[in-house]
C-alpha cells in the first residue's frame, strides 16, 4: 500500500459564483514511503492548492487523500493530526515566526501536538541540527537572526513534528546561491537520514533535476507528468510548451544529442554530463 | 562621459570606531547609456553601493557624484532622485496608490509637475513597460511581475538618467522575472536609459555591458561578462554561481578538452561543442 | 474577504458616478441634515422620494442597496419599536404599561424612513465613488482646516496608504494564519479567551511585517522625492461641469422645497 493515494481530487474556488474557478483538476498519483518528489508548474498552475489539500488545510471538493490507507477528511474534527504527519513549510516560512526565542518558536509544532516537554526538548535539538542552526541560537529571538537563520529556524519549526511526508513550498526563493546550497543539502541530508517522503515544489529545474528522484508537473490544473526526474527533463519539448524550462544543462546535450552527438538525453547534472563528453571522446579516440 | 562617479567611498552604518565597514575604499565610475551589473552574495555591500548613488545614503569618507553634483549636498538630494531613480526588492512595498496610474503619478506628483504633463508622463511610463492596458487596476490585482514592472513605470515617470534596481527579480517566479528583464533590456537599449542591476543571479548579470563583482565591500573583479565569468574559480570562491554552460565547458577544459574560451549562453555553448564534439 | 471592505465602490456608467466627489460629499451631508428636518410627512414624501430617485439614477442593482439595509434593519426595527411605545398623549391601544399613541406611531414613521434615507445616501456615495476620488475629494474639501495647523495632505496620504495596503496585509493574514494551522495551531475551538491567545501566532508575525512594509514604504516614498504636501501638483484635477452645476442646483431647490414645506403645512412632531 503507498503511503499517500491521491484520488480524483479536484478543488474549486468559489463554487457557485461567477468567479468560480478550477485550481485542481481531477488529480491521482500515489507516493512511496522515501520518494523525493518535485512538483513544478508555473505559477497558478494548482500546485498551492494541491499540496494545501495533502495535509488537509484546503477541503477538496471532490475527491480524496487517502494517507496509510485512511481518508484524511474521515474524522473532520481530528484534521489536525494530519497536518503533524504531512508537515508544509510555506513560501517564505520566516514570515511566521513569533516567539520570543528561536526554542520556543520550533517548540510551536511539538507543544501543539501534546508531547511531554523533554521529547519537545530533544526534538527541538534534532531539528534545528538537521538545518545547521547553531544551539547558541536558540536562545535569541528569532527577529534578531540573519535572513538565512530565520528561513532555517522557520523549516525547523515544521522538521521538529517529525512528520511522514514533508513539503516544501519554494524553500530557497530569495536566498543567494551559497544560502540555496546550504539549504538544499540540508534538506537532501535530512530525506536521506530520516528516509521520509520529502515534496519540493520549486521554480527551479535545476534544483528539481539535482536533489529530487521524481517529478511532478501540474499545468492548468492537470497534472501533466510524473515520472522519474530524468524522464521527466528528457521531454524538454513538452515542458516547453507548457511555458516550463529544463536545465540548462539538459537542454545543451539534448541540442548536442539531436546534431548528432550521440549523447543520453536526460542528463540532469554538470558532473553527469562532463562524463558523458569525455567517455565519448575516450572511445573516440580524441581524448 | 560618466555619468555616476564614485571617489574613494568607504562606508559604515554605525559611526562607532568599531562598527563593521560595509564599503572598503571602492572607486569606480558609470557612464550614461551603460548597462552595470553589481553581482554579489547577500551582505557583500551591494545595497549600500545602489542607496550612495541617489543620496538615501551618504558616504563617510570620499565622494559620490552623479552628473557633477554631490550626494552630499543636501540642496541637491531631490535633483539627484530625479535624475536616479531606485526600484527596490518587494514591489507591494514600494506602491503607494491603489489604483496603477496613480500610483505612477506619485513621482511626478512630487516634482510639482503640471497635470496636463503628468498625465503624458504616466501614459508615456506605463506603455512603456507594457502595462498601459491595467492603468486602471488595483495594484493587488497584478501578478508580482506587473508589479515591479508598475514600481518601474513610477521611476519612469520622473524622467530619470539612469535607473538603479536592486534585486529586482528575488521574489519573483521564472515568468515575471523574464518579464521585468525584458523591460529594462528595453529601457536600456531603445530609451538609452542608464541601467545599474544589483542581482545575485548570474543569468541576469550575463546581459550586461559591464560587471561587477562585489565581496566585503570591495570589488573583486569587474569587466565585460565575458571577462568576468570565464574566472569560474575566482567566483566559486566568492561564493557564486556560474552558468551551467560556463561550468560546463570550464570543467572539459579541466579534463583536456581544448577550449579557447569559456561560453555564455547556451546556444553559445552548443554552438562551441558541436565544432569541438563533431 | 478582500471584496467585502473594497467591493463598496460599484462602477457604473451613471450620471451620479461623473459628479464632482466633492459635490457629493457636501450635498450627502446637506440631504442627511434634511432628512433630520422634516416635520411634516409631505417634507418626509419629498425627502423619501427624492432619495428614491436617486438611488435609481446610480444604475447600481437595488439588490446592492438592500444588502447595506440588511445589515442595520435590527436597528431600525428596535428604534422604531421603541419609538413606537414612548409617545405622549392619549393611548389609542392599551396593553398593561405599554400603549401605543398616534405620536408614537409618527415617531416610529419618521425615524424608520429616516434611518433608511441615510443608509440609502451614504451608500450612494460609497457606491459611486472609488475610494480614491473620496480621499481626495476630502483632503481638498479639508484644505481650510490647515489654517488651524491640522495636517490635512498627511492625513489623505494616511488615508490613501491604509486604502492600498488593507488587501495586502488581509492576504498575509490568510497566509500566516495556514502557516500556524499547518503547524497545527488550533485557532476555531475553546472559549474567547482561549481564541483570543491563539491569534498571538498570527498577530506578531503580522505587525513585524506590517512595520517592515512601513520601513520599505517609506524608503520607497523618499526614493521617489515625496517631501510632504508642500509644492505636490496632483494628476488628477477636480473639474466643476455643467452638471455638477445642476446638481447643486437641484439640491438647492430641494432643500428649499423642504423648508416651505416645513414652514408651512404645519408639524405632526
Amino acid at each position: 500500500m503507498s503511503l499517500l493515494q491521491v484520488q480524483d481530487l479536484s478543488y474549486v474556488y468559489s463554487q457557485g459564483t461567477p468567479f468560480e474557478n478550477t485550481a485542481v483538476d481531477h488529480v491521482s498519483f500515489s507516493l512511496e514511503k522515501g520518494d523525493f518528489v518535485g512538483i513544478i508548474g508555473h505559477t497558478g498552475s494548482g500546485k498551492s492548492t494541491l499540496v494545501q489539500m495533502l495535509n488537509g488545510l484546503i477541503r477538496p471538493t471532490s475527491g480524496t487523500v487517502l494517507l496509510d490507507g485512511v481518508n484524511i477528511w474521515d474524522k473532520p474534527k481530528e484534521i489536525r493530526k494530519i497536518r503533524f504527519k504531512v508537515g508544509l513549510v510555506f513560501q517564505y516560512p520566516e514570515y511566521q515566526l513569533f516567539e520570543e526565542t528561536v526554542e520556543k518558536d520550533i517548540a510551536f509544532g511539538p507543544t501543539n501536538m501534546g508531547l511531554s516537554p523533554d521529547e519537545i526538548k530533544q526534538r527541538v535539538i534534532d531539528a534545528s541540527n538537521f538545518v545547521g542552526l547553531k544551539p547558541e541560537l536558540l536562545e535569541k529571538s528569532p527577529f534578531d537572526l540573519s535572513g538565512g537563520e530565520k528561513r532555517r529556524a522557520a523549516i525547523a519549526g515544521v522538521i521538529a513534528m517529525d512528520p511522514d511526508i514533508l513539503i516544501l513550498d519554494e524553500p530557497c526563493a530569495g536566498l543567494d546561491p551559497l544560502g540555496r546550497d546550504v539549504l538544499l543539502t540540508q534538506i537532501y541530508r535530512y530525506h536521506e537520514q530520516r528516509g521520509n517522503t520529502v515534496l519540493l515544489v520549486s521554480h527551479s529545474m535545476e534544483d528539481v533535476a539535482t536533489v529530487c528522484d521524481k517529478a511532478l508537473v501540474m499545468n492548468h490544473a492537470h497534472l501533466e507528468m510524473f515520472d522519474t526526474t530524468q524522464k521527466v527533463f528528457s521531454q524538454g519539448e513538452k515542458l516547453r510548451a507548457m511555458g516550463l524550462r529544463v536545465p540548462q544543462i539538459t537542454s545543451i546535450i539534448d541540442s548536442l544529442s539531436v546534431a548528432g552527438v550521440p549523447l543520453e538525453k536526460g542528463t540532469l547534472t554538470v558532473e553527469r554530463a562532463v562524463e558523458e563528453i569525455t567517455e565519448y571522446l575516450k572511445r573516440e579516440g580524441r581524448l | 562621459m560618466e555619468f555616476i562617479s564614485v571617489q574613494n567611498v568607504s562606508f559604515q552604518y554605525a559611526e562607532e570606531e568599531n562598527s563593521q565597514q560595509v564599503l572598503n575604499d571602492i572607486s569606480f565610475e558609470i557612464k550614461k547609456g551603460e548597462f552595470v551589473a553589481l553581482l554579489g552574495q547577500n551582505g557583500s555591500g551591494k545595497s549600500t553601493i545602489a542607496k550612495l548613488f541617489n543620496a538615501l545614503l551618504v558616504p563617510q569618507k570620499g565622494k559620490v557624484f552623479v552628473d557633477g553634483m554631490d550626494t552630499a549636498d543636501e540642496s541637491l538630494t531631490y535633483d539627484i532622485r530625479s535624475k536616479v531613480g531606485l526600484v527596490l526588492q518587494n514591489p507591494d512595498n514600494q506602491l503607494v496608490a491603489s489604483i496603477v496610474e496613480e500610483d505612477v503619478a506619485f513621482g511626478p506628483e512630487n516634482l510639482g509637475i503640471p497635470a496636463d504633463e503628468i498625465r503624458e508622463r504616466v501614459d508615456e511610463a506605463l506603455k512603456a513597460v507594457d502595462m498601459y492596458d491595467h492603468r486602471l487596476k488595483a495594484p493587488y490585482k497584478l501578478s508580482g511581475g506587473q508589479k515591479q514592472r508598475v514600481a518601474i513605470a513610477g521611476i519612469i515617470a520622473m524622467r530619470p538618467d539612469c535607473i538603479v534596481l536592486d534585486e529586482p527579480t528575488a521574489m519573483l517566479d521564472p515568468k515575471g522575472r523574464e518579464e521585468v528583464l525584458s523591460t529594462i533590456m528595453k529601457l536600456n537599449k531603445e530609451h538609452g536609459i542608464t541601467i545599474v542591476m544589483i542581482t545575485h543571479y548570474m543569468e541576469e548579470a550575463v546581459r550586461a555591458d559591464k560587471v561587477y563583482v562585489v565581496d566585503s565591500g570591495s570589488f573583486v573583479t569587474s569587466g565585460t561578462a565575458e571577462e568576468v565569468f570565464s574566472q569560474v574559480e575566482l567566483l566559486k570562491k566568492h561564493r557564486l554561481d556560474v552558468p551551467q554552460a560556463t561550468e560546463l565547458c570550464h570543467k572539459l577544459r579541466a579534463c583536456g578538452v581544448s577550449l579557447d574560451r569559456l561560453p555564455l549562453t547556451e546556444e553559445d555553448c552548443v554552438a562551441m561543442l558541436r565544432e569541438v564534439l563533431l | 474577504m478582500r471584496d467585502i471592505t473594497l467591493g463598496q465602490y460599484f462602477p457604473t456608467d451613471s450620471l451620479i458616478h461623473r459628479l464632482d466627489p466633492r459635490v457629493k460629499i457636501v450635498s450627502l451631508i446637506a440631504y442627511i441634515v434634511l432628512v433630520f428636518c422634516t416635520f411634516n410627512y409631505y417634507a418626509l414624501a419629498l425627502v423619501g422620494a427624492s432619495v428614491f430617485v436617486i438611488v435609481l439614477m446610480t444604475k447600481v442593482p437595488l439588490k446592492m442597496y438592500l444588502k447595506s439595509l440588511k445589515v442595520i434593519i435590527i436597528i431600525v426595527l428596535i428604534t422604531s419599536i421603541l419609538n413606537l411605545f414612548y409617545g405622549a398623549g392619549e393611548p389609542i391601544f392599551q396593553w398593561g404599561i405599554i400603549k401605543v399613541t398616534w405620536a408614537g406611531i409618527h415617531n416610529a414613521v419618521f425615524v424608520c424612513v429616516r434611518i433608511v434615507c441615510l443608509i440609502l445616501l451614504s451608500s450612494v456615495l460609497t457606491f459611486t465613488t472609488s475610494p480614491t476620488d473620496l480621499t481626495d475629494a476630502l483632503e481638498r474639501l479639508m484644505k481650510p482646516l490647515t489654517v488651524f495647523h491640522i495636517k490635512v495632505h498627511e492625513i489623505a496620504m494616511m488615508m490613501t496608504i491604509a486604502l492600498r495596503f488593507v488587501p495586502t496585509l488581509l492576504e498575509e493574514t490568510d497566509k500566516i494564519m495556514a502557516a500556524q494551522k499547518a503547524r497545527g495551531a488550533d485557532m476555531e475551538s475553546g472559549n474567547l479567551f482561549t481564541r483570543i491567545r491563539a491569534m498571538v501566532p498570527v498577530l506578531v508575525p503580522l505587525f513585524v511585517s506590517a512595520f517592515r512594509r512601513a520601513y520599505e514604504l517609506a524608503v520607497a516614498m523618499e526614493c521617489r522625492c515625496y517631501r510632504g504636501g508642500d509644492g505636490r501638483t496632483r494628476m488628477k484635477q477636480l473639474h466643476m461641469s455643467k452638471r455638477d452645476a445642476v446638481a447643486i442646483v437641484l439640491s438647492l431647490l430641494l432643500i428649499a422645497g423642504i423648508v416651505l414645506l416645513d414652514v408651512f403645512m404645519g408639524h405632526i412632531l
